[in-house]
C-alpha cells in the first residue's frame, strides 16, 4: 500500500532532498526540527513541521520518543530516517514497527545484524564474499591478540567491536608496536562505547574505498547500481566521491557487483544499502561493512544510472517491486560530488558555524546542488558541518573534473568559512587528475 | 531572507478506491512508552525499567510497582508474602465498588493496595509493607489498614524491625468512616511495636498524602523519602483552591519536608538498599558492643593540672579561630557508619546542630554536635553555630530515639550562644532549651558532652546536661560571652579582655570549679590537619566512658547525673 505521508527524521540537505522526492511523488511531508532549526529550510519546505526539542541532538533528532510522538500526532504513516541520527538504530526501526509506522529502510533485525561488525563479517564470509583476514573470535587481551596478529601477518589493525568514526581503532606494523596499539584502542573503546571487545584484522595498505549501491525489494530481488570511489577522505570522513571508479575494469565491476548482491542477499537485505569494499592496488578486494541507509554520496550513483534512489526507497517501503532489473542498469558518463562543509581548513578544519550573510551557487548543464542553505540562514553549531553537496556530471572523467573545477570556482558563501578552496586544490592535484588516488591521498597531499 | 509560508504545499495525488480504513495509522501500543511525571516527557518503557524507574532525561522518579520495589531492596528470593487474600466487606455497600476492586485485582495482579511480608535486606531480616499506587491510588481502606496492622503486630510478636514504603492518595472514599478508622488502628499497632523497643522506618514515595501521611507514614523512628516525592496532608490543589493562592515551587515535595523538619534523609533509589541495610544493622541488638580496642590506641592522658597560665583572652581567641576543627571534623575523625538524621518534626531542620547515628569502635551511638561550618558559605548555612529552637528540638528528638534503642549519646558543644532573633523567640527558644535540660536530666542512656570550642551560655548547656562534661584545653564555657559580660556589668563591651580574665571560663578554671570532669591537652593552633592529636586520646577516653557508664543500671545512671548537677 502506497505511503501517503512521510515524516523525515532528519535535518539539513538530506531532509530537503527527501521532502523534494516526496513532493514529486505527491506524498505529504512532515518535518521535525529542533529549537535551533526553527528557521531551517526543511522546516519551511515540508507541508507540516513539528518541534521535537532543544538543540542538542540527543534531546531532539536522537529522541525516539519525541519523533514517534510527532509521527502519531501528525498521522504520518512512514518515517524516513535519512543518514546519521537514528538511521542505523535497530531499536528505532523496531519501535516504528511496533507503532505501526513504516520505517523506510531495512528491518530492525537486519540493521542489528549488520551493525555488529563481527556478525556482518561472518555472514559475508559464509556467502563467499571476500573478507579481510582477521580474528575469528573476539579478543579481550593483548597477549592473545599478539598470537592472532602473528597468524594473520603484519600490518594489522585493532578494531573495537562497537567502533565507528575511527574510534577504538589502531594499526600495528610490527610485533613491537602491537601491545601499545591494542591497549590504546581498547581504552578508547571502553571510554567511547563502554565495551572492550576487540577484533584484529590484516591491515590493507594503500587501498581505495570502493562501495557498491544496492537496491533490494521485499520479493527477493536485489540489484546493484555500480560503484562509487570514495577514496578522498580526511580522518575517515569522505570529501569527494565519484562514479564510476577509474580503478575498476568492466570484469572487476561485474565481479564485485555480484559479490555485493550476494552480500545483500546473505544479509536478507531490503531497501537501499551500500556494501563497502577496500580495493588493493593488485585488484584484490575485501568486504569492509554494509551501510543500512541512504548515503550522503548517493547523487553520483543517481546521475550515472538515472535512478532516483530516494523514490526507490519509498516505493520499496510501500511494498512495491523494484522498477529496474540488473540488465536495465547501465553506468553512463561520469559523476563527481564535492562535500562543502562549514569548516576552516586553515585552522585544523574546525567547524565554522554562523550566519550566511550572502551566497551565490553555480548552476547550468550538468551541475546539481543538494543543500539546505539560503541567504540569511544560520548554521547551528550542534550538528554536522556539511552545508552543501556540489555534484557534476559529464560524458567522461576529464570533462567532469573540468566542470567541477569551474563550478567550485563560482561558489560564494559569505559569513562562514568553508572548504571550497581546499576542494578546488584537490581538483587540481596531479594525482587526482590522473586518477592515482587511495585513502591516504589527503595525508600525502 | 524570511521563508515563512512562501513554498507551495505538496499537491496530493487523488488515488482511486482508497478508503480511510485502509491503514489504521500510527499508534503507540499501550505500555510501550511511559510518561515522566516530572518532565512530562514520554520515555520508552524498556528504558524506564532498565534505568531503575528513574527518568533518563530529567532524573525524575517513576512510581514503582510493589513487587518491583521489593525486588529493588530485598536480597534475592528472600521475600515471603503475608496475608494475601483479604477482601473488603464493602462497609458502605457502595454501588459498583466490589466490581471495581475485582477489575483492579484482575488488571494489576495485586491483592490490594499494599503488599506485606518478610524480607532480608543486606542480610538483615525485617517486616516490609509496600504500597502500590495502581490500586485505587493506594488509598487506605479496611484491607490496607488490616494488612498493615497485621504486619505490624506480627513484627512486634516476632521482634522484627519494620519498613513501610508509603504511597497513597489518602483514605478510600468508597469505604467512608471505616477507612478513617484505619488511621487509628494502624497508629495504635505501631505504638505497640515501638513500645516493644523495635525499629520502624518509613520511606515516603510519590505521592504520600491524606490519611496515610496523618498516620503510619509520619510515625517512623526514621523517616526517609525519595527525591521529589509529593508528601502532604491536604493535596496541593485543594490547598490552592481553599486559600486562593498559587503555591510556591517545590511546595510539599520531599526537599520541602526535609527543610521543614519532617524527613530524616532523602535517599536516592540506587542508595536505598544500602541505607536501609546500614540502618537495620545499626539497630541490631547483638551488634551493640564495643569491638576490641584498636592496636596501639593511645592510653588516656593525665589531666593537665598545672596548666600553663596563658591569658584567658588568648583562650577565647583560640576557641574562636576560623581554622579550629568544627563538630563535623571531630565526628569524621571519631566515628564510622555515620548516618545523618535531620529535622525536629515540628518546624525545621536547623543546620547549626548536626545529629547522626554512627558507630564508635563498633558500638552504635547517637552523636549530636553544634556546627559552625568550615568556610563562609557553611558558616552562613549553619548560622555561625547559633542554634534555633528547631535545633534543640532535633537534638532532643534524637536523644529520645537514642534512649529507646539504648544508644549512648555523645554531644559536641561549640556555640557562641543560642540564636538571638525574632524567629527564635517566636518559636520558643527559652522553652526549647529548658525542655532539653529537663529531659536530658532523666534520659535513661549515658550522655557525654565535650566542649570543643565555644561553650556559650544556655545555648551550650542545652547539650551539656551529661554524665560527664569534658573540655578541650583551648575551649571556653561561660555564662555569657566576655563582650556581653563587660557590657552588662561595666556598660562597656570593649573591656571584653578584662572580662575574660575574671569570668573563669577556661578549661583549667572550670575543672577547678568542678564544672567539667576532664580537660584534654591540645597542640597550640589546633587545625584539621593535626586533629588526631586530640581525637586519638579522646577516643581512648570515650571508650573508657562507654565501658564505665554503659554498664550502669539506667536508674543509677540518672541518679548519678542528678547528683552531678545537684552539687553545683
Amino acid at each position: 500500500m502506497m505511503i501517503k505521508k512521510v515524516l523525515i527524521a532528519n535535518r539539513g540537505e538530506i531532509a530537503v532532498r527527501i521532502i523534494r522526492a516526496c513532493r514529486e511523488m505527491r506524498i505529504q511531508t512532515v518535518a521535525v526540527y529542533s529549537e535551533a532549526d526553527r528557521e531551517a529550510l526543511h522546516t519551511k519546505l515540508a507541508d507540516e513541521a513539528v518541534c521535537i526539542g532543544p538543540a542538542p541532538s540527543k534531546d531532539s533528532y536522537l529522541s525516539m520518543e519525541q519523533i514517534i510522538s510527532a509521527t502519531v500526532v501528525t498521522g504520518a504513516d512512514a518515517i524516513h530516517p535519512g543518514f546519521g541520527f537514528l538511521s542505523e538504530n535497530s531499536r528505532f526501526a523496531k519501535l516504528c514497527r511496533e507503532c505501526n509506522i513504516t520505517f523506510i529502510g531495512p528491518d530492525a533485525e537486519v540493521i542489528a545484524r549488520l551493525g555488529n561488525k563481527q556478525e556482518a563479517r561472518n555472514t559475508m564470509a559464509a556467502a563467499g564474499v571476500p573478507v579481510i583476514p582477521g580474528s575469528e573470535d573476539a579478543v579481550y587481551d593483548a597477549q592473545t591478540g599478539k598470537e592472532i596478529a602473528r597468524a594473520i601477518g603484519y600490518p594489522v589493525i585493532v578494531k573495537a567491536a562497537l567502533g565507528g568514526g575511527g574510534k577504538g581503532m589502531r594499526t600495528a606494523f610490527c610485533e613491537e608496536e602491537f601491545e601499545q596499539s591494542f591497549q590504546t584502542a581498547q581504552t578508547e573503546a571502553l571510554n567511547a562505547f563502554g565495551d572492550g571487545t576487540m577484533y584484529i584484522e590484516h591491515f590493507v595498505l594503500d587501498p581505495r574505498h570502493i562501495e557498491f549501491q544496492i537496491l533490494a525489494d521485499n520479493f527477493g530481488n536485489v540489484i546493484h547500481l555500480g560503484e562509487r570511489d570514495c577514496s578522498i577522505q580526511r580522518n575517515h570522513q569522505k570529501m569527494i566521491e565519484e562514479s564510476p571508479s577509474v580503478a575498476l575494469s568492466e570484469e572487476l565491476r561485474e565481479e564485485m557487483g555480484k559479490a555485493a548482491v550476494r552480500a545483500a542477499k546473505a544479509a536478507g537485505y531490503m531497501n537501499a544499502g551500500t556494501i563497502e569494499f577496500l580495493l588493493e592496488p593488485s585488484g584484490r578486494y575485501h568486504f569492509m561493512e554494509m551501510n543500512t541507509r541512504i548515503q550522503v554520496e548517493h547523487p553520483v550513483t543517481e546521475w550515472v544510472t538515472g535512478i532516483d534512489l530516494i523514490k526507490e526507497q519509498i516505493r520499496i517501503a510501500s511494498g512495491q517491486k523494484l522498477s529496474y532489473k540488473q540488465e536495465d542498469v547501465h553506468l553512463s558518463g561520469h559523476a563527481i560530488e564535492c562535500r562543502i562543509n562549514a569548516e576552516d581548513p586553515a585552522h585544523g578544519f574546525c567547524p565554522s558555524p554562523g550566519t550566511i550573510t550572502d551566497m551565490y551557487l553555480p548552476g547550468g548543464k550538468g551541475i546539481r546542488i543538494d543543500s539546505a542553505i539560503y541567504s540569511g540562514c544560520t548554521i547551528p553549531p550542534y550538528y554536522d558541518s556539511m552545508v552543501a553537496k556540489l555534484i557534476v556530471w559529464a560524458r567522461n572523467r576529464g570533462e567532469a573534473i573540468r566542470k567541477m573545477q569551474s563550478a567550485l570556482g563560482e561558489v560564494i558563501i559569505e559569513g562562514i568559512k568553508t572548504n571550497v578552496d581546499y576542494q578546488y586544490e584537490i581538483l587540481n592535484h596531479p594525482d587526482y587528475l590522473s586518477g592515482n588516488i587511495d585513502i591516504g591521498f589527503i595525508e600525502k597531499m | 531572507m524570511k521563508l515563512d509560508n512562501v513554498f507551495k504545499k505538496t499537491r496530493l495525488l487523488k488515488r482511486k478506491g482508497q478508503t480511510a480504513a485502509e491503514n489504521r495509522g500510527p499508534e503507540v501500543p499501550e505500555g510501550l512508552v511511559r510518561k515522566c511525571n516530572m518532565c512530562k516527557g514520554a520515555i520508552i518503557a524498556e528504558d524506564v525499567k532498565k534505568g531503575g524507574y528513574i527518568c533518563p532525561r530529567c532524573g525524575g522518579y517513576f512510581r514503582m510497582h510493589a513487587y518491583r520495589r521489593i525486588e529493588s531492596v530485598a536480597d534475592p528470593g528472600t521475600f515471603e508474602e503475608w496475608d494475601r487474600g483479604l477482601s473488603t466487606k464493602n462497609p458502605l455497600q457502595y454501588r459498583g465498588y466490589p466490581e471495581k476492586v475485582a477489575a483492579l485485582k484482575e488488571r494489576t495482579g495485586l491483592d490490594e493496595a499494599v503488599t506485606t511480608g518478610k524480607v532480608r535486606i543486606e542480610g538483615e531480616e525485617a517486616a516490609l509493607a509496600v504500597c502500590d499506587g495502581r490500586f485505587f491510588m493506594a488509598s487506605m481502606g479496611e484491607v490496607v489498614g488490616e494488612k498493615i496492622t497485621r504486619a505490624v503486630e506480627r513484627a512486634t510478636k516476632e521482634r522484627l524491625p519494620l519498613i513501610i514504603f508509603t504511597c497513597s492518595g489518602g483514605a478510600r472514599m468508597q469505604e467512608g468512616i471505616v477507612s478513617l478508622m484505619q488511621m487509628a488502628k494502624t497508629s495504635a499497632a505501631i505504638r505497640r511495636h515501638s513500645d516493644a523497643g523495635l525499629l520502624y522506618i518509613t520511606v515516603l514515595t510519590d505521592p504520600t498524602t491524606g490519611g496515610v501521611t496523618a498516620s503510619f507514614a509520619m510515625l517512623g523512628d526514621i523517616i526517609l523519602a525519595e527525591p521529589g516525592a509529593l508528601i502532604g496532608f491536604a493535596g496541593p490543589r485543594v490547598i490552592s483552591q481553599t486559600i486562593g493562592q498559587r503555591l510556591p515551587k517545590g511546595f510539599q515535595r520531599s526537599e520541602f519536608l526535609l527543610e521543614h523538619g519532617f524527613v530524616d534523609q532523602i535517599v536516592e533509589r540506587p542508595r536505598m538498599k544500602e541505607v536501609l541495610g546500614r540502618l537495620l544493622k545499626l539497630h541490631r541488638d547483638d551488634q551493640r558492643a564495643l569491638t576490641a580496642a584498636p592496636e596501639g590506641m593511645r592510653q588516656s592522658l593525665k589531666i593537665p593540672t598545672g596548666m600553663d597560665r596563658a591569658r584567658a583572652w588568648d583562650r577565647v581567641l583560640a576557641s574562636r579561630r576560623k581554622d579550629r576543627p568544627v563538630g563535623m571534623d571531630h565526628i569524621g575523625a571519631l566515628f564510622t557508619d555515620i548516618t545523618e538524621l535531620h529535622g525536629d518534626r515540628y518546624y525545621g531542620d536547623d543546620q547549626a546542630i548536626v545529629g547522626c547515628i554512627a558507630r564508635f569502635q563498633g558500638m552504635p551511638v547517637t552523636v549530636i554536635a553544634q556546627e559552625k561550618g568550615r568556610d563562609t558559605k557553611e558558616n552562613i548555612r549553619c548560622n555561625f553555630g547559633m542554634p534555633s529552637p528547631d535545633g534543640y528540638r532535633k537534638a532532643l528528638r534524637l536523644m529520645k530515639q537514642a534512649e529507646k534503642f539504648h544508644r549512648p549519646v555523645i554531644c559536641f558543644v561549640d556555640t557562641p550562644g543560642a540564636f538571638c532573633g525574632v524567629e527564635a523567640e517566636e518559636r520558643g527558644q527559652g522553652e526549647a532549651i529548658a525542655r532539653n535540660l529537663y529531659e536530658m536530666s532523666a534520659l535513661k542512656t549515658p550522655i557525654l558532652s565535650i566542649v570543643i570550642g565555644e561553650g556559650g551560655s544556655g545555648g551550650a548547656l542545652a547539650l551539656g546536661v551529661a554524665d560527664e562534661v569534658w573540655m578541650l584545653e583551648n575551649s571556653i564555657y561561660s555564662i555569657l560571652s566576655p563582650e556581653g559580660f563587660a557590657s552588662i556589668l561595666w556598660k562597656d563591651s570593649t573591656k571584653a579582655q578584662e572580662a575574660a580574665e575574671v569570668m573563669r571560663l577556661t578549661a583549667g578554671d572550670l575543672y577547678a570549679l568542678g564544672v567539667v570532669d576532664r580537660v584534654l591537652a591540645e597542640p597550640s593552633g589546633l587545625t584539621v590537619e593535626d586533629i588526631q592529636a586530640v581525637t586519638e586520646p579522646l577516643a581512648a577516653w570515650i571508650r573508657e566512658f562507654l565501658e564505665q557508664y554503659g554498664e550502669m543500671d539506667a536508674d543509677a545512671l540518672v541518679a548519678h547525673r542528678y547528683e552531678r548537677f545537684r552539687r553545683m
